[in-house]
C-alpha cells in the first residue's frame, strides 16, 4: 500500500481546503493516497462534491479532536 | 454539474465581488473551466492600484467587522481568490462596452485581467455552461 501524501489545509477556510487538494490533485497518479487535514466545517461535504465531480473515491472522513481528516483514493486522472 | 461556470461580475460592492471570487476559486478546484466577464460597477476594482473595500449603503458600518472577521477566519482577499483560479485556467474578461463608457482604457486595467471582450464573445464562451450574473 503506498502512503498517503499529507494535504495540511488547517486553517485555512473555504474554499482554501478544496483548492489545496486541487493543487495535489494535479500532481497525483493513478491509485494514489491523499490524507486532507482541515479545519473548515465545510470541509467534509465539500470533499465528497469534490471525489463526485472529479471521479475519485473518499475512503475515510474522520472527526479528530483537532482536525477534520478526510483520506482521497485517486482513481480518475 | 456542469463543467463550465461564467460569471457576469456587474456589482462593484466587494461583498459581492467576494462572492464571485470563492466561487470562481472554488469552481476551478473542481475542474470547471472559469470565466469571468467584468462590466459597469465590477470595473472600478479591476483597473491597476489598490483596492478599495466598498460596502452598500446599508452595510457601510459592518466594514471593519467584516475585514476583522475575514482575517480571524482567515478568508483570503477576492483578489487572491480570483488569482487561485486562474492558476486553474480561470479567464478574466473586461467588457469592451463598459470600459469605452467609464473611459478605461486596455492599459488601465489590472494585470489579473486577460483580455477585453464584447458580449458576444463571453456569450459564446458560456455557451452550454452555467452563468451567473452578480
Amino acid at each position: 500500500m503506498t502512503e498517503a501524501r499529507i494535504i495540511d489545509s488547517r486553517g485555512a477556510a473555504c474554499p482554501g481546503p478544496i483548492t489545496d487538494l486541487a493543487k495535489a490533485y494535479r500532481n497525483s497518479k493513478v491509485g494514489d493516497l491523499l490524507e486532507m487535514w482541515a479545519t473548515d466545517a465545510g470541509v467534509k461535504a465539500d470533499a465528497q462534491a469534490w471525489a463526485k465531480k472529479t471521479g475519485n473515491e473518499i475512503l475515510e472522513i474522520r472527526d479528530d479532536p483537532d482536525k477534520i481528516v478526510i483520506k482521497i483514493k485517486i482513481n480518475k486522472r | 454539474m456542469s463543467n463550465k461556470l461564467s460569471i457576469i461580475l456587474f456589482s462593484g460592492t466587494t461583498d459581492k465581488i467576494i462572492s464571485a471570487g470563492v466561487l470562481s476559486q472554488a469552481a476551478a478546484a473542481m475542474g470547471s473551466e472559469v470565466k469571468i466577464f467584468v462590466t459597469f460597477w465590477g470595473l472600478l476594482s479591476f483597473t491597476k492600484g489598490p483596492k478599495k473595500m466598498i460596502l452598500p449603503k446599508e452595510f457601510e458600518n459592518m466594514g471593519a467587522a467584516l475585514q476583522e472577521g475575514m482575517q480571524r477566519e482567515n478568508v483570503k482577499s477576492w483578489y487572491e481568490m480570483i488569482k487561485e483560479a486562474k492558476e486553474f485556467g480561470a479567464k478574466v474578461y473586461a467588457c469592451s462596452m463598459a470600459c469605452g463608457v467609464m473611459n478605461i482604457k486596455k492599459q488601465d486595467l489590472d494585470p489579473i485581467v486577460d483580455d477585453m471582450v464584447g458580449a458576444a464573445t463571453f456569450l459564446q464562451e458560456a455557451e452550454d455552461g452555467q452563468i451567473l450574473f452578480i
